[in-house]
């Protein structure tokens, strides 16, 4: 032992992954050493957040080959090991998306993840955001090999601010984890087991605590939305914006996203870093409460920053930019200066489109003359509508 | 007559009770121990041999030597007895009939191990057995076995008796300690292991039934006259409990140097199978271990007799071979389905999975539908393969071994049953009514002449 005393330890732990080698601290995970590499070599991790003591483990995603435990014993571990569990040891040699196993491994587990899942994503608010999608868009397979009928659920209602749907659910536990370690008592967990466990409130019906909507931002997929933005719009329609309050309840940072859409606030979220995950300040975790969440829905109530960085590689990220180049307008120095002419404008014209005609209700191939009264009607006070704009015409 | 060691005084009546039990030897070991250094305990456990009686086949001594031994920490035994695998039922016989043996063990090991505060962790369908247990703890105390400053050594032993709530996944050691600290009973993620962060969070040592039962007889005889019995690094006796196609279903002891042969047929033990029916296939060692056909149940691949211990279950690897496991024998006869059979298996892991990692959770319930439909005869020929895609997807990749013990009998199944597989795909009708039988599952098998 007293040469163990003598010997000064290393600044930091040499690890190789995929023939990238980082130094890292002691007690670093491989998959957060992967992360601090970045890019393809991070294991897409779905139920570990850093943020969240003892999660991790459980999906099986972020499994990695080990090809050599240390330079002290060089051994390669016999299975693949989940990577967001395993501490680094210096001299170790990993292998994620070079290793074939993994490869295989892990397209096993998006199988089995997606096995039950209801792939109802076109009605799904966290489409878009779901890291589920990303997963299978990444690594899962067109088709599908499961033949019987998927896994549902009884609906539960578990308050005004949370909706559950127990199908889409991976069973990662995060939000167990954040129910015990942001607040006081836990009041849901996961009941029963194997492939009919659930999370359920259980006995008291409601989750109401002032952090409960941290359970939506870490869920990884649209199992836990929140109800108040439920259905209200596609978060890629919706523009990110950072903004601040001074929050008042102990333990919010008052730091947080706003989703709008036009000047309409129509969600708040904590603010999220490149991994998904809610970002630190100063060291700890950015959680916000139901307050600065679900109440205040105005940009009033908030000093807005900025906009939010989000990846060009999201769905989100697709037209938000920071400045707003539009094209030049060639046409009219094409043609010296003349105005195309217009030579139709079928909006003027037509009135098929009109909803107060109902084909339906015609017994017989429609003529012009089942529009002749509806074409006076709106060409009367019809001349602001939008229809009726040239298509030279600046939209502005 | 193979030697007993720990049913040697099973039949003496009363043994259920102290007086018996110290009347006919019992708690010599502790006077024994409880003088030897805890160190000398640990090594006479190594010189026996004696491995793990759980299923795993761990080596028992070198699991102790790996106790962190913190200064100031407390440490713990906790006795497994939450035997839940379908076929195993050889710590119900022992813990029900003679549980001073384990109580005794449980002492002489707490005292190795330096546990003040030792558990008994009992599956909950056990219930009588707790109050036997209890009861048996109870005499143990008041005749001074228990308790503070035992025999005058100054140590200090506390056993209690927890029931699990009838999970199979308590079995697993982690899963067994969450459950003890009253938590959902989800295996923990390894390292760290119990014998560094174990109940509590203190150094731990889980042990089965047996494997502490074991301890009487090595500490009472020495570890090296206990290694003597038996063959190679299959040392001691092992309770095996027999069930299925055989006349005399039961608990026997066997002291592993008698062939698997000799095991079924013989009078003293199995019996033979009943009403002249041929012997088709065989689980040697508890429901998750390797089905094995007859021809390689009862020799193996290089054409010698397989043995009833570790090293000959185990002949061949998965290839040919299985495992001892726990000691669950069960015996299929010809007229026995071997697709209906993995999915009754299939099913009990389906139900027993905790769902805490996916490839378990949705893997286990996916096979067991596949073999249903197979064996209601509405199977295609691709979901064979896709069985054996789906056991390899789930192997190796789960956070506990639950994952390998749904996987392993599938795929057993499929290696040496492919064609009764085929079989129900390609008589969708007749499968409902008639049975594949025997076929070539007990023919000679084609040892390959090496130079």
């Amino acid at each position: 032992m007293s040469d163990e005393i003598n010997i000064p330890k290393p600044a930091g732990i040499k690890v190789t992954i995929d023939n990238i080698t980082i130094e890292v601290a002691p007690g670093t995970s491989i998959l957060n050493a992967a992360r601090q590499i970045g890019g393809d070599v991070t294991p897409p991790a779905m139920c570990y957040y850093s943020k969240l003591e003892g999660s991790g483990g459980k999906c099986r995603t972020c499994l990695v080959e080990v090809a050599a435990g240390s330079t002290a014993d060089p051994r390669p571990m016999p299975k693949l090991v989940a990577s967001c569990r395993t501490g680094v040891m210096d001299g170790m040699i990993v292998k994620n998306i070079t290793s074939d196993k993994v490869k295989d491994a892990r397209n096993g587990v998006v199988e089995f993840l997606l096995l039950n899942h209801p792939l109802d994503c076109p009605i799904c608010d966290q489409a878009g955001e779901c890291h589920l999608q990303d997963l299978g868009y990444e690594h899962g397979k067109e088709g599908t090999r499961y033949q019987f009928a998927r896994r549902t659920f009884k609906k539960e209602d578990i308050g005004p601010y949370i909706q559950l749907h127990m199908t889409r659910c991976i069973l990662c536990y995060r939000c167990t984890y954040v129910a015990d370690q942001l607040t006081e008592k836990r009041v849901h967990g996961i009941v029963d087991r194997g492939d009919h466990a659930a999370i359920s409130t259980y006995i008291s019906k409601a989750i109401d605590n002032d952090f409960s909507g941290n359970m939506i931002d870490v869920c990884p997929v649209g199992a836990l939305t929140d109800k108040t933005f439920r259905f209200k719009n596609r978060v890629w329609f919706t523009k990110p914006l950072d903004a601040h309050r001074n929050c008042t309840t102990p333990g919010c940072c008052g730091k947080a996203t706003l989703w709008l859409r036009g000047e309409e606030v129509f969600r708040v979220t904590a603010r999220k870093d490149e991994w998904g995950e809610v970002q630190s300040y100063e060291g700890k975790p950015g959680w916000i409460c139901n307050t600065c969440r679900f109440e205040k829905k105005a940009t009033a109530d908030w000093t807005v920053d900025g906009l939010t960085t989000i990846s060009r590689h999201s769905v989100i990220g697709a037209n938000k930019y920071r400045t707003l180049d539009m094209p030049k307008e060639t046409v009219s120095a094409v043609m010296n200066g003349i105005a195309p002419k217009l030579l139709m404008d079928i909006h003027n014209i037509s009135e098929v489109n009109n909803p107060n005609i109902q084909l339906s209700d015609i017994d017989r191939p429609a003529t012009g003359a089942d529009f002749a009264d509806s074409a006076q009607h709106v060409a009367g006070k019809g001349e602001s509508s939008q229809w009726h704009s040239g298509p030279n015409t600046d939209k502005g | 007559m193979g030697k007993k060691l720990l049913l040697a005084k099973a039949d003496v009546p009363g043994i259920r009770h102290y007086e018996v039990y110290r009347r006919e030897g019992g708690y010599r070991s502790v006077e024994k121990a409880l003088r030897m250094q805890p160190a000398d305990i640990v090594e006479e456990v190594k010189k026996s041999g004696l491995r793990g009686r759980g299923g795993a086949g761990f080596p028992t001594g070198m699991k102790w030597s790996f106790l962190a031994k913190p200064e100031g920490v407390a440490r713990y035994l906790v006795c497994n007895a939450d035997e839940s695998e379908p076929g195993t039922f050889k710590d119900r016989y022992l813990m029900e009939f003679i549980p001073h043996l384990l109580i005794e063990g449980m002492i002489v090991s707490s005292f190795a191990l330096g546990s003040n505060v030792s558990y008994i962790y009992i599956r909950g369908e056990y219930d009588w057995i707790t109050d036997i247990l209890e009861d048996a703890i109870a005499e143990a105390r008041s005749n001074g076995w228990l308790g503070k400053n035992i025999l005058g050594t100054g140590f200090d032993c506390e056993m209690y008796v927890q029931r699990g709530a009838g999970a199979y996944i308590c079995g697993e050691e982690t899963a067994l300690l969450e459950s003890l600290e009253g938590k959902r009973g989800n295996p923990r993620i390894k390292p760290p292991f119990p014998a560094v962060k174990g109940l509590w969070g203190c150094p731990t040592v889980v042990n089965n039934v047996e494997t502490l039962a074991a301890v009487v007889p090595i500490i009472n005889e020495g570890g090296e006259e206990y290694a003597k019995i038996g063959i190679g690094k299959s040392t001691g006796t092992k309770l095996i409990s027999a069930c299925g196609n055989i006349n005399k279903p039961g608990i026997y002891e066997i002291d592993m140097t008698i062939s698997v042969e000799e095991f079924i047929y013989s009078d003293e033990y199995c019996g033979g199978i009943p009403n002249g029916k041929r012997l088709k296939a065989c689980i040697p060692g508890g429901s998750s271990v390797p089905i094995l056909p007859a021809n390689l149940l009862l020799t193996t691949a290089k054409g010698e007799k397989r043995l009833m211990n570790y090293e000959s279950l185990s002949d061949g690897g998965f290839a040919t071979g299985s495992m001892m496991g726990s000691g669950g024998f069960i015996v299929l006869d010809e007229d026995q389905c071997v697709v209906r059979h993995t999915y009754t298996l299939a099913r009990f892991y389906r139900h027993e999975s905790c769902g805490q990692c996916s490839p378990c959770r949705e893997g286990t319930g996916w096979m067991e539908k596949i073999l249903l439909s197979i064996e209601q005869g509405k199977g295609k020929m691709s979901d064979i393969d896709l069985l054996w895609d789906i056991q390899r997807k789930i192997e190796g990749n789960t956070i506990c071994p639950l994952g390998d013990a749904a996987a392993w009998p599938v795929a057993a199944a499929i290696r040496h049953f492919r064609d009764e597989f085929e079989w129900h795909v390609n008589n969708p009708e007749k499968c409902l009514t008639e049975n594949f039988g025997l076929r070539h599952y007990a023919d000679p098998v084609h040892v390959p002449v090496t130079a």
